[in-house]
Parts: structure tokens; C-alpha cells; sequence
């Protein structure tokens, strides 16, 4: 019980701080690109409030599937941050905290994506929809044989226990697997968040914005609040599992750290994402694509080998 | 057992025997089966750790005697779970085929595949087993030759071809290993010593063999050619089911030899092949009854990885290697039979409303059937291994027993195992992407063809029936994974030893301490939907109905023929795997005020690389024999005069 208990409130708290960070990103790349941008830290509160207020529509082609799609989004994101052992790591596991459910969590995520994307009857969500779908081609290979190679030096699939290992210098940076496991899988991490130069969440109709497109008033709302956590989740994943600080088991100290490192990463991010233009699917992200597979070819080799 | 046996046979003596009536007898052919399909449901799972013997009179041919063990009690399980689902949708499916051909003989002809199936489970001799097996094959033909048309004649034709080369290597198999044994009694193989040259072969010629019917890479190609010619609730048992009675041969003879630790690796070389070639080919389909079947070749793929591990485990000395490996297979056994019986129930009620088998002029159909669209969805989901269903668990434990497997020492080993868990997962990725296209192209959206969306209506009711049972199945199997493991792993311990326990209270758990609840992450997703909704009433969101409109299409005027299709979602793997595909791409241009017509339908190679070189060789050498067919009979008593030298010859020098 305790552990669900920790569970609910880590989601609640990352969920409601995530809009502050998106401020800040937004602020940030505003005075990057030399823009105003919005005046304080709190935009995406405000513009989330707004939208909850405003009238909805739907396109008329589409079903109960549509409809619902952003909640169902929301909620698998929320759930993919529950699955982190963030503020619960010193407890049993009660049988969440488990890599393959965090992946084929991720795999909900793309499957309603997908499906409300061509439901939808928009020809730029759709698009946006398959090349969605590309993009996880493209990343699952990578994502699992970083995440395998930690598996295997962990000899367990449990976030708990990998966690804990990590903490308590079993695995670690020391092996070369691990080490380079974690720049592959940094790869994946960001493709997975969405951001450019592979993806971009709030432009481009033939991206994910041509579903977003389709929403409006709270439903949109919801679908951009869920897209926060999504990129939560990713980052979460990564401070999980490969970073190697530990300062501190209590239950709320432990999610504040979180908050800030994953803030870190998140506005960070605003660093790359804000030069150089998108990548063609079939041209850049291809070769990118290729080029990560390969560092993370070499941690499995490593492990292979037994190095 | 033999009652359960008896009522399938009873269903299809009074279906023929109501000839003349034909609506009455599919009613009572098919409700019979679906009786005798509930009682062995029951019956077998009671039953499930019992082992049963039946007898026919031993002064009858070849001493009829057939036994269950556990194993062979739970694969009659799963026939009787998926027929039970089949015949209760066939009571009002069937009326479709009434101006097709009688469906009398089409109730008889169902009712004696169900029980050939059993009798190959439990036959206890080679002879029997044979026999039914052949049945089993020749019976499905039958059926499939209720859909007439000149594609699934051919269909049919390269199906038996297949049937009969995999039926020969199995009848080798099985003649090889009775001559070490000196008896045709499966009692007598357990025991047999054999070198390990003779063990090779068997093995090689049973695999071969068996996987030739449970569609693995490369004898994967009568799959998706026979499957989505039979009638729906056919394609259901035969994808469900009758493919899974292959991989019970495929067990039975790792049981039976002395096995090795390559075997173990090549099932799962061959498994991991088949999963990721089958869902490749799957994408490229527009007909959606093709794609479920290149489905069950992926599945059956997965299928393999577990039974390759348990192989490998026994092998390897491993008890509990062994066990989670062939829990494994074994739950994936039950959940794709659960998943595609569904799915193909379902594409057969799309089938029945629609009359296409291509999703391209499909769409929109959600609004107009929404059960089906429902049981669609769930099974989409199942089949795509999201949690909390019952495609994630059997995976999750298949994931487990590799891992597991990866952790042993050698590079071989490691390699193989390694590269299987990349292999499933990206089969995982390439499903969802698979499956969205299938369930939204069909069921969401606009209405791709106007026609058939007005003529189309939702199903009756006992089609929605046979599809909601496996709807339950996917809910129960995934939410109760605990008690179905439980079940399963009390039958794989029983031939692999070891005392591994793989439940703690509602959970799973492996060898490796990894942990899984299915009910808990349902009641964490579920939890996670209300939280959306609290900060709805939180914030006092405006909450009026939406308003409907066209999809934004840039200003334009959205027309419904602006939406996607199925074969540009697809479009950007297609053209990154098109070595793969040799799509045959046709453009033909209709002058400037009629639209260029395009067609870019893709291929399976390894038809044309593995099987015309063979066909055009038999017709070359055909062709050149026919010279020795001359009519003169004089030529044809040295013929049989020459053969009875040489068979004079052969038993000479042995």
C-alpha cells in the first residue's frame, strides 16, 4: 500500500510541475531565438487553463476511439512515470517497476497515438501517424539492446533492484558495456521526447501536430499535458536507470532531485533541439539511426565477449 | 475424454444426417460442437494434471490406443477454448455459405477437424497418429474449398503440396526412430538409446516436418495463401489451433530424444527469423485476412523462441531454464490461439458485412459495428502485447527465458539469445505499427467507399457471441496470468523437473526476480485515466458537446478521398525494406483527365528464390519422364518386373 500510495503521489507531483519546466524551455528558447517568448516561467499553466475553457471539436468521421485518445495518452504516460522507483526505491517490488512493462508501456502510448492519428480522417495526422510508427522502428532496436545490456550485468529486468544495484556500485560505469549502453541509449531517450532535429511536438502538421491539430479546448489540453509526461517518462527512465548520484533514499527528497535533474534534461534539451533544422525520416534520422544501433551493437558485443 | 470425443463425432453423424435440411443441420451440426466444445473445456482443465487412457478393441487395426498426459491435456484445452468460440460464431456465420454449398457436410466436416485434432494430440502409436494427422490436413482442405474460387484452388494445391512433403519428413521421423526403438508404440521411444548422428536426423526431419504445418520460416508460404481462404470461423481453428498441434509434435520429439544444446538454438534462430520476416510481410498486406496469417507465422516464431529455450534448457542441464522457457511457449500457445481465434472471428464478421477482403475501401465501420470494432480492438491490443492483456504476459515470461538464457556462459549461446530479445522486441514495434493500421483503416475514419459503408450493419448475435468469449479469454488470461501459470507451469514441470514457483500471490515472477501484477497495472492505468478527468472538474473545463466538423484539411475542402490508406502508412518502411519486398510497382497513365492508376502490391521472395526453382525442375523432369508413359504395355511389365528386382535387391543386401 505504501508503495502505491508513493506511486500516486510522485505521478500527481511530476505531472503538476511538468508545465513549469516547459516554461522554462519555452522562455529559454524564446531568448535563443532572439524572440520575446512568454513573460514568466508559468506560461503552459495559463495556456492549459485557457484551453480548458474554450469549446471542443470533432472531426465528424471519427469514433469513441478519437475522442478519448488524449486521455488515454495521459494515462499511459502517468503510468510510465509510476513505473519509476523514484520516490519508492527502498520497498519490495509489488510487480510494476519492470522494464518490459515501461516498453511495451511506450508501445500503448505510439499504438493509440497511431490509431486515433488515421481515426481522425486528417490526411497530415496521419502521415504524422506513420512516421510516428517509423520513428519507434527506428528506436526500438536501439532502446532495447541498451536497456538489454543493462539486464544482462544486472541479471534482472526489475527497476527496483537495478536501481539499487547501481546505488550500490554492482553495476555501473566501471563496466565498459554499462558505459556504453548509456550513450545509445541517451539517443533513444531524446528521439523518444520528440524533439527536433527527429520529431517535434508543437509544429510541423505532418507530425505530431497534425493530431494535435485535430483537438481543441480541454481535449487539447490534456493531449499537451500528456506529451509532457511522455518526455518525463523518457528522461525519468535514463536518471533511473544510468545515473549514477545517490544522495538520498527519503521518499521526498528524492522525487525534488528527480524534479530538478529531469528539469535539467528537459530544458537542456532546448540547447540541441533549437539548431539545425528537422532530419528527413528516410535521409538523416536514417544515418543518425544507424550510427546509434552501431554504439549500441558494440555495448552488446562488450557483454558478450564479457568484457 | 472419450466422451468429449464422442460428441464432436456425434454432432457430425446428425449434421449429415440432416442433408436434406440444410439451415436446420449447420444450427444443430454447430451447436453440438459447441456442447462438446464447453464439456471439454471443462473436462480438460479438471483434468489437466490426470493422465487418461481410451481403447478401441485391440484386435482393431494397429491397437487404437490413445492416451493424454498433461501436456497433451492442455493442448486439448486450447482446441476445445477456440472451438468452442468458432462453432457458437459458425451457428449464424454459416448461413453466408448457404447458396455456396451444403452446410451439412460443411457442420460434419468441422465437427470431424475438431476431433482429428484431439485424436492427434492423444494418439499413442504411430499408425493412429498418422492417420489423424492426415485427416486433420485433408479435412481442413475440405473446408477450405467452401470459399470456390480459383485463387484459394490454388491455394489449396501449394497447402497440400506443403502438407504432404512435411507429413512424409514426419512419417521418416517417426520410422526411424521406431526402427531403433523396435516398436511403433510411443511408450517406447521415451527410452531408446540413439547415437547422436541418429538423434540429429530425427530431430532435424520432425522439426522440419512439424514446422512445415505450424508455418515457420521457410515453409511459411501455404499460410498465408490457404488460411484466408477457408471461412472465417475455419481460419480461426486453423490459425488458432491446428498450427499449435505441429508444435505439440514439435515438444513431443525433444521429449522423446536426447537432446542437445544446438537444437535449442537453432528453434530459436528459426523462431526469431519467422517472427520478424512474418510481421514484415504482414505490413505489406492489403487483404486483412492474408495479414492475420502472416501474423501466425510471427506468433508461431515467438512460439518457437520459448520452446527453443526450454529445448536449450533441458539440454543444457537446466531445470529451471528448461521450465521458464517452455512456460513460455506454452502461454503463448494459449493467448495467440485466444488472440487470433478473435481476430479472425472478427475479420470474418468485416468479411460478412462487408464482402471485401480489401481494407482499402474499407473504413469508418466503428460507427456502423461497434462490438465487432470493439472485440477488434481488444484483440489488436492482445495480439500487440500491451499490458495488462495476455499477449504481454506470455511475453513477458518469453522475454524472462531469454535473459535468462543470455546470462549463461559462451558466445554462441549469448549471441543467439542476445540478438532473439532484439529480434522480439522489434517484432513488438513493427506489430503496434501493424496492428494500428489494420484497426483504424478498417474501423476509424471516413468511409473509403460509400457503398459498402451504407450496406453495412452489425453482425447477429451469435457471431458477436463467439467473438466476446475470447474477448473474456484476452481480459482473463492477462489479468489472471497468476493462476494460468500456475496451471501451465504444474504441466511443463512435470517432464522438466525443478521446483521453480513462477507465482507470488498475484504476480509472476522469473528466475531472474523480475516481478509483474497484471491486475496491478491495470488498477495503476486505470487510476491514471481518472487523473485527466480530476483536473477537468478541478479547472471547471468547458465540457459542451464538440462541435462536429470536417478534418482540417489546410483550407482546402476535405474530401474523404484525402485520407490515408493502408499502403502509405506503410509507405516509409516499404521503401527502406524493399530488398525485402521486390515490390512489382505499376503505374499506368489514363491521359490527362482520368487518374493514373498505381499499384505497388508486394511479394514474398523466398517463393520465388526456395519454391519455383523446385516447381520449374519437377515440370522440366516431368516433362522429360512422360517419354516412358507410352501406352505400350509390354513396357509397362518390364517396369514393374524392374522394380521388383530392385526392391528383390534392396532386401538382399540388408
Amino acid at each position: 500500500m505504501t508503495v502505491l500510495f508513493l506511486m500516486i503521489f510522485q505521478v500527481v507531483i511530476i505531472a503538476l510541475a511538468a508545465p513549469f519546466f516547459d516554461g522554462i524551455a519555452r522562455v529559454l528558447r524564446a531568448r535563443l531565438q532572439a524572440r520575446k517568448g512568454p513573460p514568466d516561467f508559468f506560461q503552459t499553466y495559463r495556456d492549459i487553463i485557457k484551453l480548458y475553457k474554450r469549446g471542443r471539436t470533432a472531426p465528424k468521421c471519427a469514433h469513441w476511439f478519437f475522442t478519448y485518445a488524449p486521455y488515454f495518452l495521459y494515462a499511459t504516460g502517468a503510468a510510465m512515470l509510476a513505473a519509476m522507483p523514484i520516490t519508492y526505491a527502498g520497498y519490495e517490488s509489488v510487480g510494476y517497476s519492470d522494464i518490459f512493462v515501461l516498453v511495451y508501456l511506450a508501445a500503448l502510448l505510439k499504438f493509440v497515438f497511431g490509431v486515433a492519428s488515421i481515426d481522425s480522417g486528417n490526411p497530415f495526422a496521419a502521415v504524422g501517424g506513420s512516421r510516428e510508427q517509423m520513428i519507434g522502428v527506428f528506436v526500438e532496436p536501439v532502446l532495447i539492446i541498451s536497456l538489454l545490456v543493462v539486464m544482462l550485468l544486472a541479471g534482472t529486468s526489475n527497476l527496483i533492484d537495478i536501481k539499487n544495484m547501481m546505488y550500490a556500485g554492482e553495476i555501473g560505469y566501471f563496466m565498459p558495456a554499462f558505459a556504453v549502453a548509456s550513450i545509445s541509449f541517451l539517443w533513444a531517450m531524446y528521439v523518444e521526447s520528440g524533439r527536433n532535429p527527429y520529431d517535434l511536438a508543437e509544429a510541423e502538421q505532418e507530425l505530431q501536430e497534425g493530431l494535435l491539430g485535430e483537438y481543441s479546448g480541454s481535449d487539447f489540453g490534456v493531449a499537451q499535458a500528456a506529451l509532457m509526461l511522455k518526455q518525463f517518462a523518457m528522461i525519468g527512465l535514463f536518471i533511473t536507470i544510468f545515473e549514477p548520484f545517490n544522495l538520498t533514499m527519503h521518499p521526498i527528497l528524492s522525487l525534488i532531485l528527480f524534479l530538478i535533474k529531469a528539469g535539467l534534461f528537459y530544458v537542456g534539451a532546448v540547447f540541441i533541439d533549437n539548431f539545425g533544422a528537422r532530419y528527413k525520416l528516410l535521409g538523416g534520422f536514417k544515418t543518425n539511426a544507424t550510427f546509434a544501433l552501431g554504439v549500441s551493437v558494440v555495448a552488446l558485443v562488450l557483454y558478450i565477449v564479457g568484457a | 475424454m472419450t466422451q468429449v470425443y464422442l460428441l464432436y463425432i456425434l454432432g457430425g453423424v446428425i449434421s449429415i444426417l440432416l442433408y436434406k435440411k440444410n439451415i436446420t443441420a449447420a444450427k444443430v451440426g454447430f451447436s453440438i460442437a459447441a456442447v462438446a466444445s464447453l464439456y471439454g473445456i471443462i473436462h480438460f482443465f479438471s483434468n489437466l494434471g490426470v493422465t487418461s487412457e481410451m481403447t478401441l478393441g485391440n484386435d482393431f487395426l494397429f491397437n487404437p490406443h490413445f492416451v493424454l498426459d498433461p501436456v497433451g491435456n492442455f493442448f486439448s484445452f486450447v482446441i476445445c477454448l477456440i472451438s468452442f468460440a468458432a462453432s457458437i460464431y459458425a451457428i449464424q456465420y454459416s448461413q453466408e455459405y448457404a447458396k455456396k454449398g451444403s452446410l451439412a457436410v460443411m457442420a460434419m466436416l468441422f465437427n470431424v477437424f475438431i476431433v482429428s485434432m484431439l485424436l492427434v494430440i492423444s494418439a499413442a502409436n504411430v499408425f493412429w497418429f498418422m492417420v489423424f494427422w492426415e485427416v486433420m490436413t485433408i479435412v481442413s482442405y475440405f473446408l477450405i474449398c467452401f470459399n470456390d474460387s480459383k485463387e484459394s484452388m490454388k491455394a489449396t494445391i501449394i497447402y497440400m503440396g506443403i502438407a504432404h512433403l512435411g507429413g512424409a519428413m514426419i512419417l521418416a521421423a517417426f520410422l526411424l526412430l521406431a526402427s531403433q526403438s523396435g516398436s511403433l508404440d510411443f511408450a517406447s521411444f521415451a527410452n531408446v538409446e540413439l547415437s547422436a548422428g541418429m538423434a540429429t536426423a530425427i530431430f532435424l526431419l520432425a522439426f522440419i516436418g512439424f514446422g512445415s504445418k505450424a508455418g515457420m520460416f521457410p515453409m511459411h508460404v501455404w499460410l498465408p495463401k490457404a488460411h484466408p481462404a477457408a471461412p472465417s470461423n475455419v481460419s480461426a481453428l486453423m490459425s488458432g489451433v491446428m498450427i499449435k498441434v505441429a508444435i505439440f509434435g514439435i515438444i513431443k520429439f525433444c521429449l522423446w530424444l536426447p537432446v542437445m544444446e544446438w537444437w535449442g538454438l537453432l528453434i530459436i534462430t528459426v523462431g526469431a527469423i519467422s517472427a520478424l520476416l512474418g510481421v514484415l510481410y504482414a505490413l505489406t498486406q492489403h487483404d486483412y485476412k492474408a495479414l492475420l496469417a502472416y501474423h501466425s507465422v510471427e506468433n508461431i516464431g515467438i512460439i518457437l523462441l520459448g520452446i527453443g529455450t526450454g529445448v536449450y534448457g533441458m539440454a543444457s542441464g537446466s531445470p529451471v531454464l528448461a521450465a521458464v522457457g517452455f512456460l513460455g511457449g506454452m502461454f503463448h500457445i494459449l493467448n495467440h490461439a485466444t488472440f487470433k481465434g478473435l481476430l479472425f472471428l472478427g475479420a470474418g464478421s468485416v468479411l460478412y458485412s462487408t464482402h471485401t477482403k480489401d481494407m482499402e475501401v474499407l473504413g469508418g465501420l466503428a460507427r456502423k459495428m461497434p462490438y465487432t470494432a470493439f472485440a477488434f480492438l481488444v484483440g489488436s491490443m492482445a495480439i500487440t502485447a500491451l499490458p495488462p492483456l495476455n499477449g504481454f504476459m506470455s511475453e513477458w515470461v518469453t522475454y524472462q527465458a531469454l535473459i535468462q538464457g543470455a546470462l549463461g556462459e559462451g558466445i554462441g549461446p549469448r549471441t543467439v539469445f542476445t540478438v532473439s530479445v532484439v529480434a522480439l522486441a522489434l517484432t513488438g514495434a513493427l506489430a503496434v505499427m501493424c496492428f494500428v493500421k489494420v484497426y483504424a483503416v478498417i474501423f476509424g475514419g471516413t468511409a473509403r467507399d460509400e457503398k459498402i459503408f451504407d450496406n453495412a450493419r452489425e453482425v447477429p448475435f451469435s457471431m458477436l457471441a463467439g467473438m466476446f468469449i475470447l474477448v473474456i479469454g484476452c481480459f482473463a488470461f492477462g489479468l489472471g496470468a497468476n493462476v494460468v501459470v500456475e496451471h501451465i507451469m504444474s504441466v511443463v514441470t512435470g517432464f522438466t523437473g525443478g521446483t521453480f514457483i513462477a507465482t507470488d500471490g498475484m504476480a509472476v515472477k522469473s528466475p531472474l526476480g523480475s516481478i509483474v501484477s497484471t491486475p496491478f497495472i491495470s488498477l495503476i492505468l486505470l487510476g491514471s485515466l481518472i487523473m485527466p478527468f480530476i483536473t477537468l472538474i478541478v479547472f471547471k473545463a468547458n465540457r459542451k458537446a464538440p462541435r462536429k466538423v470536417d478534418p482540417w484539411a489546410c483550407g482546402m475542402k476535405y474530401s474523404s478521398r484525402m485520407q490515408m490508406t493502408a499502403a502509405p502508412f506503410t509507405g516509409d518502411l516499404r521503401r527502406m525494406m524493399n530488398w525485402l519486398f521486390k515490390a512489382d510497382v505499376h503505374y499506368e497513365d489514363q491521359g490527362y483527365f482520368k487518374p493514373v492508376k498505381y499499384s505497388n502490391h508486394a511479394r514474398d521472395i523466398w517463393w520465388d528464390y526456395l519454391y519455383v526453382p523446385v516447381i520449374k525442375l519437377v515440370s522440366v523432369s516431368s516433362d522429360k519422364i512422360e517419354k516412358m508413359q507410352n501406352g505400350n504395355s509390354n513396357l509397362y511389365a518390364a517396369y514393374i518386373l524392374g522394380a521388383l528386382f530392385f526392391f528383390l535387391g534392396i532386401s538382399h543386401i540388408s
